[in-house]
Order: C-alpha cells, then sequence, then structure tokens
C-alpha cells in the first residue's frame, strides 16, 4: 500500500484517484488515520510519479491538516499500516496539532556573481579563498532573510542549495501574503538581489518535529 | 549574469522545490522492498526504509544522526 499522509482520525476520504489509478482509502487507529492507496509491488517512482503525489498531497491538505509521507513509502499489508499508527499515534497526533492552520513555503535567494567561472581562480588556494568567500556570503544572506521573515515564520530549516540559500518556512496560511510581500521588497530594494518565494504547501519540511526527536 | 533563477520561470522553480520537498520531507516509516532484476524477485527485505537525497544522508552520517 502505498501512503500518502497521516491525517486526524475524523477526516474523510476525499474522492479522488491516487497514482495507481485506485481509490484513495483511509485506515484510521485511534486519534490518526492515514490516506493509502492499493498499489502493485513495483511502484514506478519517476520524478512525474513524485509530481503526482505531492499535487494529490496538496489536495488533502485543502481540507484537512496533514502530516505528508516521505515518498515513496510503501507497507506491504493493511495490518502493517494500522500497526505503524498505533506505534506512532501520540507522536503524530500532536504533529498534526501543532501544524493545524500552517503551511510551508520555499525561500529561493541568490546574489548575482558567477560562483564557477570567476577568472581571478587560477590555483588551490584561490578556489579554497573563493568557497570560503561563497560560504560566508550564504551565512549573512541566510541571516538576513531570517530577519526578514522572523515576523511570520514559525520554524526555519536552510535546505541545500547549489546556488545562492534556499530556505523552507513554516507559516501561518494567513501570513503567507506578507511573507511574499516582504520578499519581493527586499529583492526589488536593490537590482543585485534576486529571490522566488514557492508554496504554500503542505508542511513536508516539518512533518517530524526535530526537537521532540532530540536526544 | 548566469545563474538558475533567470533560467528557469517560478513555476519550474516551485516544482522542483516541491518534488525535492515530497522525497527529501515528511514522515519516514519503516517499509518493505522487494529487490528484483528482469521482473524477478531476487531478494525480500522488512527493514528501515530511508529514502533522502545524497546530500542529506552525507550530512547525516557527518552529524553521526539518521536522515531527517
Amino acid at each position: 500500500m502505498l501512503l500518502y499522509a497521516v491525517i486526524p482520525d475524523n477526516a474523510t476520504a476525499p474522492d479522488i484517484p491516487g497514482l495507481a489509478g485506485r481509490r484513495l482509502e483511509i485506515i484510521r487507529a485511534a486519534g490518526v488515520a492515514v490516506i493509502v492507496e492499493e498499489c502493485s509491488d513495483r511502484f514506478s517512482t519517476t520524478k512525474h510519479e513524485a509530481g503526482a503525489f505531492a499535487k494529490i498531497v496538496c489536495n488533502l491538505a485543502i481540507s484537512t491538516s496533514v502530516l505528508p509521507v516521505r515518498f515513496p513509502t510503501v507497507l506491504a499489508t493493511r495490518a502493517a499500516v494500522l500497526a505503524q499508527l498505533q506505534a506512532q499515534e501520540k507522536v503524530w497526533s500532536q504533529r498534526l496539532r501543532d501544524l493545524s492552520g500552517l503551511s510551508e513555503v520555499v525561500i529561493r535567494a541568490q546574489w548575482p556573481e558567477a560562483e564557477s567561472d570567476d577568472p581571478s581562480i587560477t590555483s588551490g588556494t584561490s578556489y579554497l579563498l573563493s568557497r570560503a568567500a561563497v560560504v560566508q556570503r550564504q551565512k549573512t544572506l541566510v541571516a538576513e532573510i531570517r530577519e526578514l521573515i522572523c515576523e511570520w515564520a514559525r520554524e526555519i530549516k536552510v535546505l541545500r542549495s547549489q546556488q545562492g540559500i534556499r530556505l523552507a518556512c513554516l507559516v501561518a496560511d494567513t501570513d503567507v501574503p506578507p511573507l511574499k510581500g516582504a520578499i519581493l521588497r527586499w529583492q526589488e530594494a536593490a537590482d543585485c538581489r534576486q529571490a522566488v518565494v514557492s508554496g504554500p504547501w503542505p508542511p513536508f519540511s516539518f512533518a517530524v518535529d526535530q526537537e521532540a526527536m532530540s536526544p | 549574469m548566469s545563474n538558475a533563477m533567470e533560467s528557469w520561470s517560478n513555476e519550474q522553480v516551485a516544482l522542483v522545490d516541491l518534488i525535492d520537498r515530497v522525497i527529501g520531507g515528511g514522515v519516514v516509516i519503516a517499509g518493505d522492498v522487494v529487490i528484483g532484476v528482469a521482473g524477478v524477485d531476487l531478494v525480500y527485505l522488512g527493514l528501515q526504509l530511508v529514502l533522502a537525497p545524497a546530500h542529506e544522508v552525507e550530512q547525516s552520517v557527518a552529524a553521526g544522526r539518521r536522515p531527517a
């Protein structure tokens, strides 16, 4: 069974097909439930399927709080799904309450300098100094964006990025427009700044409470 | 100036970010996997299956913890 998202136990299954074309079902335990779909063992996991999975989870999140399950997670039987629900019921139901009314946005921001084809890089030393400068600029940019959005962001995670920075931010649904507006104004305040805000989505990056998992 | 954000549309950036989060975020659950070749099942594994982007695994290994 392909797992889509953990939801409150009183939520209803939406009448939409899953990736395998079958109807989505709900398996319930005390306190939480999970949206699943019967699927074959050899499940295709291309970029197309990942995108379709994301759209289904986004649709689910319109009507209820969700903890998205990492794609692709497949359990062999209903009993295995139920065992997971029962084992994680307290943790998941608490996280569902924590994330109620919250969404995730991803902010990309960068500076205009080309980083890889700098003609001044002619030796290993100059390359290392260049990389150190890039890391320092990234840290400065992260701090600047954090300061800019701290009014709305409940949690922030720094994601890996090939160029510039990428931040996943947990925000209230009502705070998404002002956060996007602040990023837009930041970008327009100087020609060299570039930023893109993606989302809002279900809280993929915040489904697990990292603080609760820490020893 | 050459950079990815200029050459990609906002929709493309959003799709890339969304797919990255779908496979890099979310709740991680114990999973089952069947390893097969040419349609023949060879090995069945019932294990704690964690699928994560390579860079997150590298960071987690370096920090001595499981990928988030």
